[in-house]
């Protein structure tokens, strides 16, 4: 029955352009319907039929977060900080109107930690300079600052911007090895550190065989953030890989086994 | 000036990397020809140097700031042309 009126029906409407559209249209509407209902998903209105379920909102883990002016800013423009910039062959270069011997260091330090947190020269040069130069001359007055270097360096890696979180962990992987006892030291602020790592350890390039520039220089997120933990363990004490496991799962030790 | 006291005879250019080019290539960063011109400029008997390296620290410009060097090598091959050699 049904396969003798098919054709029938077919080859009348085929003279009768309306008929045939109509025939056509409600096979599209399932997909798309027009006036279909958008709704959230576990609500009521989501088991009406006529309704689509709309899918859940990015959670934004990897969104980089917007900057707030840094107090680093306010006292470059003020011009509290002994340093001049020197430009040479080389590069640029901090030159330091007093000794570094003679910075207060509970000051200095945590501000210009808290310049890790700019992008634009001059100030993100400065700070990830001077930093460079404070801890590679500071000795034993790095250790009684640390707990006041923290703050700024969760605030940096908060922000989520892939050119400061290069930049915080080379300054991480510096800060650990620039004193005794640093490293042991940091271990009761992992989880003010780590969290940020945990998200972007995965971050890596899987180009097959192809060449990774970012490795060559060492941008790659992934990679600085492996070697950072190393580090973090190296240096931490009996106690750091515990501690570091927890709060990255992932981490596989670099010492045990 | 102090510097006329003692004036090289000669320059050259270094060849190849070693600990002496490498504390040279330190002063001329900061405005020296080397360490005797810095001694007599600034009065100082003594250099600050790494005890691990033995590479100078600290030096002090003729404008009186610092500059502070890194414990490790700083001057890399392709800069080792640009170290002078002066003899006395």
């Amino acid at each position: 029955m049904v396969a003798e009126k098919e054709p029938l029906g077919l080859s009348k409407c085929s003279d009768k352009m309306p008929k045939r559209s109509k025939l056509l249209a409600p096979q599209a509407l399932p997909v798309h319907p027009p006036h279909a209902l958008v709704s959230e998903g576990f609500t009521v209105k989501a088991m009406m039929k006529n309704s689509v379920v709309r899918g859940p909102p990015a959670a934004g883990a990897f969104k980089e977060r917007p900057t707030k002016p840094t107090a680093f800013r306010k006292f470059y423009e003020r011009g509290d900080f002994p340093i001049a910039l020197e430009h040479d062959s080389k590069g640029n270069k901090i030159a330091w109107k007093v000794e570094i011997e003679k910075l207060d260091y509970h000051h200095y330090l945590p501000l210009f930690f808290d310049g890790l947190c700019e992008m634009t020269f001059p100030y993100e040069f400065f700070a990830r300079q001077g930093i460079h130069d404070m801890l590679e001359h500071g000795g034993n007055k790095i250790l009684p600052v640390i707990p006041q270097l923290i703050i700024p360096i969760k605030n940096a890696l908060n922000l989520r911007n892939r050119q400061v979180i290069c930049v915080t962990l080379k300054v991480l992987q510096h800060l650990v090895v620039s004193a005794e006892m640093v490293g042991e030291a940091l271990v009761p602020y992992y989880r003010q550190i780590l969290p940020i790592l945990n998200i972007f350890k995965n971050m890596n390039v899987n180009s097959g065989d192809g060449i990774d520039y970012s490795q060559q220089k060492r941008e790659n997120i992934g990679d600085l953030i492996q070697e950072t933990l190393e580090a973090f363990e190296r240096y931490g004490g009996e106690d750091a890989f515990i501690n570091i496991k927890y709060m990255v799962p992932t981490y596989e030790s670099c010492l045990l086994n | 000036m102090a510097s006329s006291e003692v004036k090289p005879k000669s320059v050259s250019r270094a060849k190849k990397w070693s600990e002496e080019i490498e504390n040279l290539y330190r002063f001329q960063q900061a405005g020296y020809r080397d360490e005797i011109e810095y001694k007599q400029v600034k009065q100082v008997s003594m250099v600050d140097r790494w005890p691990e390296t033995g590479y100078v620290k600290k030096l002090q410009r003729r404008d009186n700031t610092f500059y502070y060097y890194n414990k490790q090598r700083e001057c890399d091959d392709k800069e080792v042309h640009k170290v002078k050699i002066y003899a006395y």
